[in-house]
């Protein structure tokens, strides 16, 4: 992974307690500022950006991001910006902080991606190896010894690359060689790729460690897959996204949807009953779904795993003075044989569970329990949400009307034929406080400006016109200082 | 008779691999110079000679990458059954790997040059006020030096027209691929020669310090070295600082 020093030699002040970092060597000419970033822009893709805190000795605002005033924060940023490997010190390597001394930093570079990553961190290492003799810290040893086993076809590559690095490196000056070594050694601390552990696809002999380098972007492939699959589902259930259903309480001060979706309502509403259709783990959270679940298996006397699960998670969540008592009692109505209530669980997890019930703790009911979970997951629950049982809550459920509050003195007059149309500060007709009746309204009438985007829209202009008051200040100083 | 011809060609086979060894270990060489050389693009020391020296070690390269793709495809492709022993064909694929892993390191690199060398072009003088002020300070020369060394067993045998950088790295993506539909090696089954850790016992060499103990010499020196670039830009108003 070749590097190179990138742009310009960063010193932090000590200023008390707050750091500042000021730009050694380039000319205050646009060009070169701009340049500066542009290359940190491409190379790390966020583009470098500074911290500095004002302080009466600095007097650099190149790249004034931020003005920290509670103290020690800067530092904190500071030194996040070197551990996330932005910045990179020329001394102190061990740790990568920043110092509130005068020590010397440095923009990294970020290389562009590459699958290779495997192969670049074990020349570094090799390259590493020869240099230090053999003397390297135990984490890179630990890392070193996973690569040689992990790339030993391609070693002997490694090895000759690594050697020649290290030669042609030697050509340079030294003052070039060793910002360069600090840099790559700063970027390989960073930027240490994991360790791959032993797969399926190893001990069938056919081992590719090119293709298990795509592992992490399959991975996360099949994380945005899940992620899309649960927003579609969830969607229309997001309070944030979805209006709810009669009206909010939090908005209207109508709190028929908390008594409408209480605990022990007779008749649920349908997105509480459509929510149980999703995943066994809604069901059972939902305490008015498992009692409509328990209805169902009483109904097909396979009441026993519902219950062995209520059981345990009464041990798991239970105070711990009661747990010996409540594991004695699962044990004597569930596991033991001949048991009143006994789960079918195969004979591993069940001798597992008798084992550890001998010296009970809160978890030690964890197996059985996912393995009665996954039961009921794979074959009853599906049989649930076919059963009559279910079918009938769900025409049983009632779907409320959604709340359409008028303000009481409203005088608005409507228009003849006019549109149920929004008010021209943005509320939605459902608002409580808005105009009642729609058609046009004479400015906002709403209440509550907290909840109107017209009152919003002016507060965010305020704070925009006040934070562009303090970039001009800086930016006058700046062309004061020049 | 065919005795006769096997170990003729047993010999041939493995004065070719000589070679190619041979050649493996000067497109290392040249490889990790280029490395070095592209590592000052765009700083301050970015020049007409130093991008002479990359395009003309980038040239070596693409020499020695198309004769050693030629034989060792040659020797691979042909020699399945006939002629090389157990040994020789676990030689030549071991080859193989390490010529088809250095093609992946120097194709990186030639990447990583070809987008500076776009976004610094230093076709004009007012383009140099766009580099970036590294402090810099290396001429580059010993590394163009070491690349000079360089000797190829065919350099003098074939001549070809070399390709400029785009061409270059599309003509290298083809070569790869190609190859490897050509001749199928199974990767995981190479071994190393070479135990870990063998390369930290290498020549014995003057101790280098730590690099933190070299960063205490230095930043006394280089700083000021810095410094003194620094100051000589008219506009900068900062004053030495420290």
């Amino acid at each position: 992974m070749s590097l190179y020093a990138s742009s310009v030699t960063l010193r932090t002040v000590p200023g008390g307690h707050q750091t500042c970092l000021v730009s050694a060597g380039i000319g205050s000419c646009p060009n070169v500022m701009a340049n500066g970033l542009m290359l940190a822009g491409t190379s790390s893709k966020t583009g470098v950006r500074l911290c500095i805190c004002l302080s009466i000795h600095s007097f650099n605002f190149y790249f004034v991001l931020f003005c920290f005033r509670v103290a020690g924060e800067a530092h904190v940023f500071g030194t996040m910006l070197v551990a996330y490997g932005y910045i990179y010190p020329l001394q102190n390597h061990k740790k990568l902080v920043m110092s509130n001394d005068t020590s010397l930093y440095r923009f990294q570079v970020k290389p562009p991606f590459t699958l290779c990553v495997l192969l670049f961190s074990a020349i570094y290492l090799a390259k590493r190896n020869i240099r230090k003799k053999g003397m390297l810290e135990p984490y890179e040893q630990v890392h070193y010894n996973h690569l040689h086993e992990w790339l030993n076809h391609k070693w002997d590559f490694i090895v000759m690359q690594a050697t020649e690095q290290y030669k042609a490196g030697k050509e340079r000056k030294k003052a070039d060689r060793v910002v360069f070594d600090c840099q790559e050694r700063a970027y390989w601390i960073v930027n240490r790729p994991p360790h791959f552990v032993h797969t399926v696809v190893q001990y069938a002999g056919l081992r590719n460690p090119d293709i298990e380098a795509l592992w992490p972007p399959l991975v996360l492939l099949l994380c945005l897959c899940r992620l899309v699959k649960y927003i579609t589902t969830y969607k229309n259930h997001d309070a944030f996204l979805a209006p709810c259903l009669p009206s909010n309480p939090w908005q209207t001060d109508n709190d028929s949807y908390w008594t409408l979706n209480m605990r022990r309502v007779d008749v649920p509403t349908k997105m509480r009953v459509e929510r149980w259709s999703f995943s066994l783990f809604e069901l059972l959270s939902d305490l008015r779904g498992r009692d409509d679940f328990k209805i169902f298996l009483k109904k097909e006397f396979s009441g026993e795993n519902l219950a062995f699960w209520e059981a345990a998670e009464e041990l798991k969540w239970g105070t711990a003075s009661s747990m010996s008592t409540k594991a004695e009692t699962i044990f004597k109505t569930f596991l033991a044989p001949g048991a009143p209530r006994w789960i079918n669980i195969d004979g591993r997890t069940m001798g597992l569970t008798v084992k550890g019930l001998e010296h009970p703790h809160r978890y030690v009911l964890e197996a059985a329990q996912t393995h009665v979970f996954l039961l009921m997951k794979k074959d009853t629950f599906f049989r649930y949400l076919k059963s009559p049982v279910y079918k009938d809550i769900q025409k049983k459920a009632r779907n409320p009307e959604p709340h359409n509050f008028r303000l009481f003195n409203s005088n608005l007059s409507k228009p003849a034929g006019a549109k149920f149309s929004e008010p021209r500060c943005g509320h939605s007709s459902n608002h409580p406080l808005a105009a009642g009746g729609g058609g046009e309204s004479k400015g906002c009438c709403c209440l509550c400006s907290s909840r109107c985007q017209g009152h919003d829209e002016q507060n965010r202009q305020e704070e925009v016109k006040s934070n562009t008051v303090a970039l001009d200040i800086m930016r006058h100083i700046k062309y004061q200082h020049k | 008779m065919s005795r006769w011809r096997r170990s003729v060609d047993e010999l041939t086979a493995r004065r070719q691999q000589a070679e190619c060894e041979r050649a493996q270990e000067a497109l290392s060489r040249v490889t990790s110079c280029f490395q070095q050389l592209t590592a000052s693009l765009g700083s301050s020391a970015d020049c007409s000679f130093l991008r002479d020296e990359i395009n003309q070690t980038r040239v070596l390269a693409h020499r020695i990458c198309s004769g050693l793709s030629r034989r060792l495809v040659r020797l691979l492709a042909d020699g399945d059954s006939s002629v090389s022993g157990v040994e020789d064909r676990r030689l030549s694929e071991r080859l193989w790997v390490v010529f088809l892993s250095a093609l992946e390191n120097f194709l990186f690199d030639l990447h990583k040059a070809r987008d500076l060398i776009e976004q610094f072009p230093l076709t004009q003088r007012s383009d140099r006020r766009s580099l970036v002020s590294t402090g810099c300070i290396d001429g580059m020369v010993g590394v163009a030096a070491r690349v000079a060394l360089v000797q190829v067993p065919w350099l003098t045998l074939e001549e070809e027209p070399s390709p400029d950088l785009t061409n270059h790295i599309a003509e290298l993506e083809a070569m790869l691929s190609e190859m490897q539909q050509r001749v199928s090696v199974a990767f995981w089954s190479v071994e190393a020669t070479q135990p870990a850790w063998a390369e930290a016992r290498g020549e014995p060499e003057e101790l280098d310090g730590s690099l933190e103990d070299l960063m205490e010499v230095e930043v006394a020196s280089s700083s000021k070295k810095k410094m003194a670039a620094c100051c000589q830009l008219p506009c900068c108003g900062l004053g030495c600082i420290g």
